[in-house]
């Protein structure tokens, strides 16, 4: 059961078009997941239509019509239709921890044949990935079962999702489906629940800052790397 | 075809709830499924020029008019190539060709940035699909949540529809609507809230 979803303004934003890239990867799998919110899209992709239909029509250049056909023409169904679906499910299969993915993020893992799992800590690992964009880092993260990451805050927004095991913070818990975001100054320390690796996918839009003792020496790991 | 129009306090003009009859969403099943050449050239004469105004008319320049004459070439240059998928059972003609033309910007505002790895770049229409699964609702709950939509839409403010329509037309996020209006970040997103509710109202979720 998903407990915690993007609030109405960040699906409108994602809805809009006008969310960045970064955290849309992160509300278009929840969504993929959240039968609730792809209600709630789908109502606002309605709103989109409704404004659509409501425009003021403007004149289209002379022979719009006629140089779309010519276009047409020169592009046999087939050929357009080919490129449209990317096929999903390859060169995934080695990796059990990535099963049971939303659809986007088998496509975001497809683009990123070259993905590796580095250590953090000793119990957190991340697998960074290119996503075409330079505002946040967009990456899974697998804290280990049981443990816990340093108390850290957040210097940007991060925007999280919940893809296997559960981690709580002084929050609540957060479970598989789950979308959880940072704002930049809150503090927290979340624990991976006992019974499983905790697996999130997340876009961070500046450094995690680590506070306290333990920062002093594991800042310098968590080091930004956007795209 | 002729729908009777009514204007709101922006002078935005929304269909009437009488007039709604989806005749386009017809249309376009037939250029889907037959490929109809005809029922094309209809379907792209009443929403190219909305398409145009959407993002370019006395009251939005959210796209200079070279770059929104392109716009409505390449999105219906996709409805063509897509249509064999469209189904009126999910989603009317208008709702469908919004998410297209919403997905063929997203990629050309992409393109017109300087971009180093296109390789790593998911499909646009993977982050935003535009054939998303919903709940077996019923067509006719479909109708009525797009109906009332249409409807709440003309009757709201004009503050809170001013900033829907900068989020749709214009592709700004809450905090540049907020610089651009001098407004509270937190303003803009309680007339959007507001705004929601209200079209959502009869709708139940």
């Amino acid at each position: 059961m998903i407990r915690h979803h993007p609030d109405e303004n960040l699906l409108l934003e994602y809805a809009s078009g006008s969310l960045a890239r970064g955290p849309s990867l992160v509300v278009a799998a929840h969504v993929q997941m959240c039968a609730d919110c792809r209600s709630h899209f789908h109502t606002l992709n309605n709103l989109g239509g409704s404004l659509l239909n409501g425009s003021p029509a403007q004149p289209l250049q002379a022979n719009a019509f006629e140089r779309l056909m010519q276009r047409i023409n020169q592009t046999p169904d087939k050929v357009a239709e080919k490129g449209e679906d990317t096929p999903i499910g390859e060169q995934i299969d080695q990796d059990p921890v990535l099963e049971h993915l939303p659809r986007v993020l088998y496509q975001l893992l497809n683009r990123n044949p070259n993905r590796h799992w580095k250590s953090l800590t000793r119990n957190l690992q991340i697998c960074r990935l290119k996503s075409g964009q330079n505002d946040y880092e967009v990456a899974f993260h697998r804290l280990r079962s049981g443990s816990g990451l340093p108390k850290h805050d957040h210097r940007g927004q991060e925007f999280a999702l919940v893809l296997n095991g559960s981690f709580s913070d002084h929050r609540g818990i957060y479970g598989r489906g789950d979308f959880v975001l940072c704002e930049p100054g809150q503090v927290h320390k979340p624990i991976a629940t006992q019974d499983m690796d905790c697996l999130c996918f997340s876009a961070v839009a500046a450094p995690v800052a680590l506070t306290g003792i333990s920062g002093l020496f594991l800042n310098p790991l968590i080091s930004f790397c956007p795209g | 075809m002729a729908h009777r129009q009514r204007h709101n306090s922006n002078g935005i003009a929304v269909k009437a709830s009488q007039d709604y009859k989806d005749d386009w969403s017809r249309l376009l099943t037939q250029v889907g499924t037959q490929r109809d050449r005809q029922a094309f050239e209809r379907v792209f004469r009443h929403f190219a020029p909305l398409i145009k105004g959407f993002h370019h008319s006395r009251s939005t320049q959210a796209l200079n008019i070279e770059t929104a004459d392109e716009l409505v070439q390449e999105v219906m240059l996709k409805v063509w190539h897509k249509a064999p998928r469209f189904d009126q059972g999910k989603a009317s003609a208008s709702t469908w060709i919004f998410t297209i033309m919403r997905n063929c910007r997203i990629d050309m505002l992409r393109r017109s940035q300087r971009h180093q790895n296109r390789d790593s770049d998911v499909d646009v229409a993977d982050i935003w699909d535009e054939n998303l699964e919903n709940q077996p609702l019923l067509f006719l709950q479909h109708k009525r949540n797009e109906r009332d939509i249409a409807d709440g839409l003309s009757a709201l403010p004009s503050e809170q529809s001013h900033i829907l329509e900068k989020a749709y037309m214009e592709g700004k996020s809450h905090s540049e609507i907020s610089e651009e209006l001098r407004l509270p970040l937190g303003t803009v997103k309680s007339r959007v809230r507001l705004a929601m509710k209200k079209l959502q109202a009869r709708f139940v979720r």
